[in-house]
């Protein structure tokens, strides 16, 4: 059969290429805020916020939250085609479109996230937040602390959830028209934001439970993946043509097969540390190898994360109908 | 209301390319980008070879993914005549309906930003006038009125002959139809 079309667009043919890393560092961000901020609340939630004394993340990791979903915002901006229009995400709420519920809910997630941040500052610590209204803000804000813990948790899952819905809306893009994909990106974006946890926290308690956390996060995971991929493969041949890219391992999907095989290896690579750090003895303090291990599984985690959102984002646009 | 539609008659097509010219022309569509394009699909090995000729455009679906997914309420589908246009003063350039169409029937205006697509020459229908592809259609291939009146070319044209849509398995409804060059009327 030989197709000649006079008339094509670059934008979609042969495939469609309209969104790119930005996109996928966006998603990629977006999810790891909104994971952070789940696992902040639980971290002041937990034991009735026994887990936050004396702890670095207790201040550290709410602070953030804000701060990676900026640096998020700003690869979404630059991806916009007419910047100056942003404005009208919100003039407009479109209830059938996942973006206009996305851009509203993040409206909601900054304020929230950075009222927890105050709230959750410990009082010891209060001084440095330099002016004196943040001081008295700070203060009031305490009694709502678990309220806004709660509010913080909702969004975190509202967030991380959201992305996956944005992408499984398309019906034309059968990779990414999956009902597992949301619930995938919201579990990787949690796991991420629990190794986050592991990362910035200074005591072995808490790097422990957000540990024990991530494994079943991890575990989650790997029963999603192959979940998503036999999904597809026992659909219509457009949605089992969908996911050749990662199996076909030729030239021409080299990344795609790449990125399967490194989830193939990674995800399971940081199960087995993070089921090693948690019956290991460890003595009072962590042994520098041991934080090492379990900075090592977080970036592995951080890196699954990633792969995730690159290898969905580009593969997906070369799904078609 | 009026319900315009498009009929595509491929057994009259011949890959002219005069609707792609004549589009560009009438839209100001910037080179190098279209809101129409003519697919000529060669099958068979020859002597048997048989080819098929069909014109694809935006299908100004019943079920709009674009619209559904745009953020802005910058596509919209018009109550009046059911078209699919857009306020370009609204776009933002998320290109959330270029992922969302499954004709591939957008693209971002390279001048201007806006996920631009085909607007049934709208502006020539409001002055009684068929879209620009219609009126230059040498095979009379292209067919376009409004679905709702009985006595229009569409009407008429979809009474006729067997006709399909592209991808109707999406859900979209489109309102191109097409009567295919090797499918025959009983």
């Amino acid at each position: 059969m030989e197709i000649t079309i006079t008339g094509i667009n670059a934008a979609t043919f042969p495939h469609l290429h309209v969104w790119d890393w930005r996109v996928a560092m966006y998603l990629f961000l977006g999810g790891l805020s909104a994971g952070l901020a789940v696992m902040s609340s639980i971290l002041n939630v937990r034991q009735g916020g026994a887990l936050t004394v004396n702890e670095r993340a207790a201040s550290t990791a709410q602070i953030l939250v804000p701060v990676i979903l900026s640096i998020g915002m700003i690869f979404i901006f630059l991806d916009l085609e007419r910047k100056l229009n942003v404005f009208w995400f919100y003039l407009t709420f479109q209830p059938l479109s996942p973006m206009s519920w996305g851009s509203w809910g993040l409206l909601v997630f900054y304020p929230v996230s950075i009222l927890f941040a105050i709230a959750a500052v410990p009082a010891a610590n209060r001084h440095r937040l330099l002016f004196r209204q943040l001081i008295e803000l700070a203060e009031w804000l305490q009694k709502y602390r678990l309220h806004l813990a709660a509010a913080n948790f909702a969004m975190g899952i509202f967030i991380g959830v959201y992305t996956g819905v944005l992408l499984s809306s398309f019906v034309a893009r059968p990779l990414w028209n999956s009902a597992i994909l949301p619930i995938l990106f919201l579990c990787s974006a949690l796991s991420a934001g629990a190794a986050m946890m592991i990362m910035i926290s200074s005591q072995k308690k808490v790097k422990l439970f957000f540990t024990k956390i991530d494994i079943w996060l991890i575990i989650s995971e790997m029963l999603l993946l192959p979940l998503f991929f036999y999904g597809q493969y026992t659909s219509s041949y457009a949605h089992r043509e969908s996911i050749m890219p990662f199996f076909l391992f030729n030239h021409e999907y080299f990344w795609y097969g790449l990125a399967i095989l490194f989830l193939l290896v990674i995800l399971p690579c940081a199960l087995v540390i993070k089921l090693l750090e948690i019956k290991e003895e460890h003595g009072e303090t962590l042994p520098p190898d041991a934080l090492l291990k379990m900075k090592l599984s977080a970036i592995i985690v951080l890196m699954g994360g990633i792969i995730v959102r690159f290898s969905f984002i580009y593969a997906g646009q070369l799904s078609h109908l | 209301m009026r319900k315009y539609a498009m009929v595509i008659d491929q057994r009259r097509c011949v890959a002219c390319m005069a609707c792609v010219v004549a589009c560009k022309k009438e839209n100001d569509v910037p080179p190098g980008q279209f809101r129409t394009r003519v697919i000529e699909k060669v099958e068979g090995v020859f002597p048997e070879v048989r080819m098929e000729l069909r014109s694809e455009l935006c299908n100004h679906c019943e079920n709009p993914p674009c619209v559904y997914n745009c953020p802005t309420g910058a596509s919209y589908k018009r109550k009046e005549d059911g078209l699919i246009l857009l306020k370009k003063y609204r776009c933002v350039g998320c290109k959330s309906c270029l992922a969302a169409c499954p004709y591939d029937a957008r693209y971002i205006n390279e001048k201007k930003g806006f996920a631009d697509k085909c607007t049934l020459c709208e502006h020539r229908i409001k002055e009684g006038k068929e879209p620009a592809c219609v009126a230059t259609c040498v095979g009379k291939s292209r067919i376009f009125g409004d679905l709702d009146d009985p006595k229009s070319p569409v009407s008429i044209a979809l009474k006729e002959n067997h006709s399909e849509v592209l991808l109707a398995g999406a859900g979209t409804k489109p309102r191109v139809h097409y009567i295919k060059i090797f499918s025959k009327p009983e």
